[in-house]
């Protein structure tokens, strides 16, 4: 197989490769390792981090849909003291970049993280998770509004020297505008698209599957969604866009480059196949060869139109 | 205590030997799956995917039941979509699953006399339990609880290791007519015990769990919780205890009973 070169640039951020982890569905990358040579990867991109220590939803979390699944996770996390102390310092010498997604309730809290995680060595990036559907305050009431999530972007920008990737959700009337503001505040990427509101309920209980009612569905059910939002903001921005949402193999990772991602992230998928992320970086390198693609950024919003 | 050294869990592939009906609603299928067998310890679970697509997107957890020669075995109940769509799997079929994973059940140093309590399916993961403690010298007492004398499960395995049975129906056709915690108490009594362990609907397990504590007798729990990745990374499957919330997939799904705080009891679950 003729080398492709598999790098890309994700602002100042330089990747052996598009392929990341999606936050939340890898742990801190320890758990995969298993199964996983980490430094194969683009970037691990961390469960989402808050300054205190979260408790997450109750249980059941999870329920199983047509091709995907929903999940009220809570952003269940050890706080980021105990997340430098532990999984940072883990990640720190597996010789993979490591983006750590930022979570909080309030603009303060995402603050605090940004300006703790500043000391660490070893966070190549920040994601700041504003489209959590699964907590009440915070996550996702900052993504969908402009105001709220330039304010948010904002605040941290100013106390980040590290590229700010801002995690857009698909549960708003029109995603560019979002995206629009967060590059205007000083966003160096946007990443989406976070789980789709969703609902299933179990009809011999007559209750939800989910013990916090509502949660976000992923899975190969919304990469057209995905695959639409990525497509509209890629043309609307002018920083660059990871790709996220169903992916499971080489080409669906190809299908979002093509519309316009830089580099693409892996969730649900991960739980199908423990191997995933190193299987479509294999595929995708093997979908560039055959075609006489010699860079694998070349496939960046090569839709033809 | 001794808990078996973790034995890093791997993707394998598995042919299907036999699949067939051992009870009305209740199958069991052998795998050849060398890696697992050889290295799965009493407790421990694997992570099935039932088909290939995107129709199953999430694997099932399964108890190992028994394990050797390179096969293992998988006794499960057709409940739903999965089970139903696994219990049509012919011999030859490949599958694949992640596994062994999970911490298992822990044998205290020098226990000599266990009792083991399981409620209709909770009997999986305790085979390979019984035929481990036998072999080490442990006397065993199994109580196993369940519809009726045709859904007792895998008598012949524990009445062959075990050096007493005691059962339970809710319709009396075999043992004593109702639920088996009311058994329970008088095994726990009659022999200086050294440890419980249960598996089985979890009003059943909280019940043990109390006799247990009440008479001064360490009881450890399995419990199921709905799970995605199975290794840890996803927090799908947690269970509240008194050091917080652990995930059943890999600090479980074995727990001293004494560590959980049990969450209020739902509604019974109706299923068709
Ligand atoms: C560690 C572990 C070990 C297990 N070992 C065994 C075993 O040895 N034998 C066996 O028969 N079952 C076992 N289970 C339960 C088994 O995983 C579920 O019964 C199975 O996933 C149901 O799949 P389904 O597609 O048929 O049901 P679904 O269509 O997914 O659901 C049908 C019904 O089953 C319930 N259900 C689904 N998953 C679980 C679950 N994990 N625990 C409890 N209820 C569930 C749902 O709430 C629903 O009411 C185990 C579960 C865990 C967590
Ligand atoms: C179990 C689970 C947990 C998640 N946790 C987070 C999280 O902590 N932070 C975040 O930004 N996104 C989280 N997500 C969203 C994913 O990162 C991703 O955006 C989404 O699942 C779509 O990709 P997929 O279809 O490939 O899974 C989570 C998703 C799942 C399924
Ligand atoms: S199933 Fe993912 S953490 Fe247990």
């Amino acid at each position: 197989m003729s080398a492709v070169d598999m790098r890309v640039r994700i602002g100042a951020l330089e990747l052996r490769n598009p392929v990341m982890t999606a936050s939340g569905t890898f742990g801190s990358g320890r758990e995969y390792a298993d199964f996983v040579a980490l430094s194969r990867l683009g970037a691990v991109v961390t469960k989402g981090v808050s300054t205190e220590p979260w408790a997450g939803n109750d249980s059941p979390r999870i329920a199983e849909t047509p091709s995907g699944m929903l999940n009220s996770i809570g952003l269940q996390n050890p706080g980021v003291e105990a997340f430098c102390a532990e999984d940072l310092a883990w990640l720190a010498g597996r010789d993979v970049p490591v983006i750590v997604n930022v979570v909080g309730h309030t603009t303060e809290g995402y603050v605090a993280v940004a300006e703790r995680l500043e000391r660490e060595d070893a966070v190549s990036a920040l994601e700041l998770n504003i489209s959590c559907p699964n907590v009440d305050e915070g996550g996702m009431a900052f993504g969908t509004s402009c105001d709220g999530a330039a304010q948010v972007v904002r605040a941290v920008r100013a106390v980040t020297t590290r590229p700010l990737i801002v995690k857009l959700s698909p549960n708003v009337t029109d995603i560019v505008e979002i995206a629009r503001a967060v590059e205007a505040e000083g966003a160096d990427a946007v990443s989406l698209i976070n789980t789709l509101l969703g609902m299933a309920i179990d009809t011999r209980t007559f209750r939800p599957k989910l013990a916090r009612g509502v949660g976000g569905l992923s899975g190969p059910a919304i990469r057209p969604v995905a695959v639409r939002m990525v497509w509209q903001v890629a043309r609307a921005v002018g920083v660059p866009v990871i790709g996220m949402g169903g992916i499971m193999d080489a080409e669906d990772a190809a299908e979002f480059m093509l519309a316009g991602a830089s580099a693409v992230a892996v969730g649900t998928a991960n739980f199908v196949d423990p191997a995933a992320t190193v299987h479509i970086i294999e595929g995708l390198e093997r979908f560039c060869a055959e075609r006489g693609i010699g860079r694998v950024a070349e496939l960046t919003g090569a839709i033809r139109e | 205590m001794s808990r078996a050294a973790a034995f890093s869990p791997a993707l394998e592939r598995a042919t299907v030997l036999a699949n067939a009906r051992v009870a009305e609603g209740v199958w069991l299928v052998a795998l050849a799956a060398a890696r697992t067998a050889s290295s799965v310890e009493p407790g421990q679970f694997v992570h099935l995917r039932i088909a290939e697509g995107t129709d199953f997107i999430l694997r099932r957890p399964f108890s190992v039941f028994r394990a050797g020669g390179g096969r293992i075995e998988i006794l499960y109940q057709t409940l739903g979509r999965g089970t139903r769509a696994l219990a049509t799997v012919a011999p030859g079929v490949e599958m694949d699953l992640i596994g062994p994973l999970g911490s298992g059940w822990r044998i205290p140093e020098g226990a000599e006399r266990a009792l083991l309590v399981a409620g209709g399916l909770g009997v999986a993961p305790l085979g390979m339990l019984a035929e481990r403690l036998a072999r080490d010298g442990v006397a065993v007492t199994l109580a196993q609880g369940a519809p009726s004398a045709g859904r007792l499960l895998a008598r012949e395995l524990f009445e062959d290791v075990c050096r007493r049975t005691a059962y339970a129906t809710d319709d009396g056709s075999e043992g004593a007519c109702g639920f088996i915690t009311m058994l329970t108490p008088e095994l726990i009594a009659a022999d200086r015990l050294d440890v419980i362990y249960t598996c089985g609907p979890e009003p059943m397990q909280r019940i043990v769990a109390a006799q247990a504590a009440e008479a001064g007798v360490a009881c450890q729990v399995s419990l199921e919780r709905l799970m995605a990745c199975g290794v840890g990374a996803c927090l799908s499957c947690v269970v509240s205890t008194v050091h917080g919330r652990k995930r059943a997939c890999v600090d479980g799904p074995v727990f001293d009973a004494a560590d959980i705080v049990w969450e209020p009891a739902a509604d019974p679950e109706v299923r068709s």
